[in-house]
């Protein structure tokens, strides 16, 4: 047999390890500004850019797509190459790739700081980013794939079919989401609306978890743990197993992040049953991680790079039970919208993903530099900073969690709520908020170590860029079946079949969760006195938007007595039929606004009130953690394409007269007047010109529909 | 026949766990190893779940949708507070307390959930200046328990009565009362009309 010489591109690698280092430690240090600023709201500096609307997105977005993002690409490129025995297929594809990956971070970074979103949470971005990430996500799949067919090994090993799922899945997932109609350059509405708009989103949302958080590094835990270890993996059969019911099973849990909502109860179902079907198959993973360490502990104790790799996959498993007890109703009815989801998250994030990429790297670099990491001494202070920051994190923010949302649901013995002004269950659990910080903190120290350590390395160190090595050509056999041969062993050597099948299996659960929820109209009961937004209202919804008040503000009241009591009449899906997007939320750091507008409801507040409370929200709150808008105030509010925005809505199937986006304006300018002078009988000076009185008209808007009988 | 096929299987050494054949993926080598047992089983119990699950509450629905959980929950409710709530307190035979501990009482609930809008002092902000002898619905006990209980939403004055017992409600307009006069500084202008008290 031929044996055959060529190289494997590191500089590849080491180019998405850089860029992995340096958006991990941008999108932690964002993240540590956020959990400041819900101590300290002053740390908004009154300045649109850096309130905690805009930086919450950026954080999150920063952590995933850009940190790891740029890990997966790193072990992707690191591995596949050593699994294919090939180089990859196209370096001009490479760094396409690289380059168009890091121009997509920094574009998301500026539009998002400038307010530019659709508010879907990690799909914020805004449609010409959206095509941009599709295109190099073709990129990458096509290198992948071209690497995978012109590879000189037969099959194709457990790691690479977790990168053909994460491929196929996040390509059908980022498009689906993504249909938006757009109103200008940056500016789009979502082709669905409300409850459908709310499930697409969370079967992204979900998913996103699934198979950019989850199956990438599950594919690389396939690769470094062994590796690393030098020990065989577990269990074949149970990489089979747990691969396809892993994905099978994954896409149709996105509806948990929706119980007790509006979401048509069937669909909630498959949710709950579908989230705690997947703990054997996400346990699957953990478990052939940690049993290929059997007969390797020893090594565990010595080695930071094992010990970052268990913690990972302990963390894993951690989070892959919690997930499913957090998505049965009686749970979720405690849990949801409050801390304890941040919590959750912090775990697979710090834990599992940020783990992992540290022991890839602590292997990754030495190995590509030709020497030993600096200090190994550090690595190990940096795994015991990280442990400890993780625990610090996560615990007081579970603690507050139980806590709050206690607190939201006590009644006193004469039937009131205990703490009917939602601020005090807010001051309440603050001392747990300083806590979160101190926690990151001590992450983001080993973090800078860890910089430091590696930094040490690559300087002494002796990098190869093309790393010469040798392997014998692909043996010609037969495309069928061959006797003896398993259906899967005949699969592992067909990645096209590979890819189609992994296809059929994520696309079952979406297509029946979705799909439906169009075709069967008494999955959204329609209510007569729902009527779209006027042109003001419309123009504040996108202000609201593009302030990311959603981030903190839900609106969504769910059937309890403790949410009725609070906030008025429970949410109905035909309340939403007009949100193109939905803005449901999923966290209350501040109270449910769906019926922030009925007057006959404890909430609701004059439009002095609102003038005064985005100006300065402690004057009237004191205590409050909401941080000041005063750019409301003076901004002007723009009306050239209130046309645009009707008859995009119109387009969209919202039912304004023919022809209403030419006057619409006229009709905006009306209500304005009657707003300033009703802030004006407050004793408040301004004109119906600027952006406050939209936020004013849509805040009284909301939830006040079906009281118009 | 055994013997040979032993001889023809690979071992790992540290577990004697048998390799498969072939499977060596850049050097990592696969183990043949069954799936755990207590695994499988946890698989299949979620399974099952799952489909008792969907039986129950999608298919038989005797499980209860989550709006008649809601429903229950109300009713449940609304008996337990029936006999509670009921008082005979209202607007029309409402007293005003003066006793101290009725008026730490209506001080505690004022700065509680008035304060934000009548400011501490009762000098006004949103809501009117509570401390001079200006009264837009009223300046008698019963109209200042009628105001806090009923409202008046379209000027953001809220009905208290889903949160205050008229017992509370007493004590508040009780405390009130007793900011008459006390011309706090930046006080909002007088708004209504002049309400002197009959005695």
């Amino acid at each position: 047999m031929q044996i055959e010489k060529f190289y494997y591109d590191n500089k590849i690698v080491k180019y998405f390890a850089y860029a992995t280092i340096f958006w991990g430690l941008i999108g932690m240090l964002v993240g540590l500004l956020a959990a400041l600023q819900l101590v300290w709201p002053s740390l908004s500096f009154d300045f649109a850019m850096t309130t905690f609307g805009r930086i919450r997105p950026v954080h999150t977005n920063a952590v995933i797509f850009a940190f790891v993002g740029n890990g997966i690409f790193m072990g992707v490129y690191y591995s596949l190459q050593r699994l294919s025995k090939a180089r990859m297929y196209s370096d001009l594809l490479s760094y396409i790739h690289f380059w168009g990956w890091q121009f997509i971070i920094v574009l998301a970074a500026i539009t998002l700081l400038l307010g530019y979103t659709t508010s879907k949470e990690y799909a914020e971005l805004e449609w010409p980013i959206d095509i941009l990430i599709t295109i190099i996500w073709v990129v990458f799949g096509w290198n992948m794939f071209g690497t995978i067919i012109k590879r000189r090994t037969g099959h194709i090993y457990v790691a690479i079919w977790f990168y053909i799922a994460t491929f196929v899945t996040v390509a059908v997932l980022h498009i689906v989401n993504s249909f938006e109609v757009p109103v200008s350059f940056w500016k789009s509405y979502s082709l669905y609306a409300g409850v459908q708009d709310a499930l697409v989103q969370w079967w992204y949302g979900h998913n996103a978890v699934a198979f950019f958080l989850t199956t990438p590094y599950l594919g690389l835990m396939y690769y470094f743990l062994p590796k690393a270890a030098n020990r065989p993996i577990y269990s074949y059969k149970l990489s089979i197993i747990h691969f396809w019911a892993l994905i099978f099973i994954y896409i149709w849990a996105g509806p948990h992040h929706l119980l007790y909502t509006a979401l048509p109860d069937w669909i909630q179902a498959l949710g709950v049953t579908f989230s705690v079907m997947l703990i054997a198959p996400s346990w699957g993973g953990m478990l052939n991680g940690l049993l290929t360490l059997r007969g390797a502990w020893d090594k565990v104790r010595e080695e930071p790079v094992l010990k970052f790799l268990v913690v990972a996959v302990t963390a894993y498993g951690l989070s892959t039970f919690e997930g499913p007890m957090m998505s049965l109703k009686s749970v979720n009815a405690l849990t949801h919208f409050t801390d304890w989801t941040i919590a959750h998250v912090h775990i697979g994030a710090l834990g599992w993903n940020g783990f992992l990429t540290f022991g890839i790297l602590y292997w990754l670099i030495p190995k590509m530099f030709n020497i030993k990491l600096h200090s190994k001494k550090l690595a190990n202070v940096h795994f015991w900073l990280g442990t400890l920051g993780i625990l610090v994190y996560a615990i007081p923010l579970y603690w507050g969690a139980v806590t709050q949302t206690l607190m939201w649901k006590e009644f006193t013995p004469e039937g009131f709520l205990k703490y009917p002004n939602f601020l005090e269950t807010v001051t309440q659990i603050i001392p747990m908020y300083h806590a979160r910080i101190f926690g990151g903190v001590l992450y983001l120290v080993g973090v800078v170590l860890m910089i430091y350590n590696i930094a040490k390395t690559v300087k002494v160190g002796n990098f190869v860029a093309d790393e010469a090595t040798e392997a014998a050509a692909r043996e010609v056999v037969s495309p069928k079946r061959m006797k003896g041969e398993g259906w899967h062993r005949w699969l592992e050597r067909k990645p096209i079949q590979f890819m189609l099948l992994s296809m059929v299996a994520i696309l079952i659960g979406g297509i029946i969760e979705i799909v439906p929820t169009y075709l069967i109209k008494s999955n959204i009961p329609t209510i007569a006195s729902v009527k779209p937004y006027t042109p003001l209202e419309l123009q504040g919804r996108d202000i609201y938007i593009r302030e990311g008040c959603y981030t903190c503000h839900s609106q969504m009241i769910r059937p309890f007595r403790s949410e009725t009591e609070r906030y008025g009449e429970y949410s109905k899906a035909g309340e939403f039929v007009y949100d193109h997007p939905f803005l449901w939320g999923s966290k209350r750091t501040g109270p449910d606004l769906a019926r922030e507008g009925v007057q006959t409801e404890r909430n609701y507040k004059p439009d002095s009130w609102h003038y005064n409370h985005m100006l300065k929200p402690q004057s009237v709150s004191p205590n409050s953690i909401m941080p000041a808008y005063p750019w409301l105030i003076k901004n002007k509010l723009d009306i050239s394409r209130t046309k645009k925005k009707i008859e995009v809505m119109q387009y969209l199937g919202v039912p304004y007269p023919e022809g209403y986006g030419d006057i619409a304006n006229e009709d905006l300018k009306k209500q304005a007047e009657k707003i300033a002078a009703n802030l004006k009988a407050g004793g408040i000076e301004t004109t119906s010109d600027k952006e406050i009185i939209a936020l004013i008209a849509y805040l009284q808007r909301l939830g006040t529909d079906i009281y118009n009988k | 026949m055994k013997d040979e096929k032993d001889i023809n299987i690979e071992k790992d050494e540290l577990t004697g766990d048998e390799l498969i054949k072939g499977h060596d993926y850049d050097g990592i080598k696969e183990l043949n190893n069954s799936l755990p047992k207590w695994w499988l089983w946890l698989f299949y119990i979620t399974i099952i779940f799952a489909v008792v699950y969907l039986i129950r509450y999608e298919v038989m629905k005797t499980g209860d949708s989550q709006e008649e959980e809601y429903a229950k929950e109300m009713a449940i409710a609304n008996m337990k507070l029936k006999s509670k709530r009921s008082s005979s307190l209202d607007e029309t035979n409402v007293t005003r307390l003066t006793d101290k501990k009725s008026l730490e009482e209506g001080k505690k609930i004022y700065d509680k959930l008035c304060l934000v809008c009548h400011l501490s002092k009762g000098e006004g902000l949103v809501g009117p200046n509570l401390t001079d002898e200006y009264w837009i619905h009223g300046g008698s006990i019963g109209d200042i328990f009628k105001i806090i209980k009923v409202g008046n939403p379209s000027k953001g004055m809220i009905s208290w009565k889903d949160q205050l017992t008229p017992k509370k409600i007493q004590q508040v307009s009780s405390f009130i009362m007793s900011l008459q006069g006390t011309n706090p500084p930046n006080a909002k202008a007088k708004e209504g009309k002049l309400y002197k008290p009959e005695n």
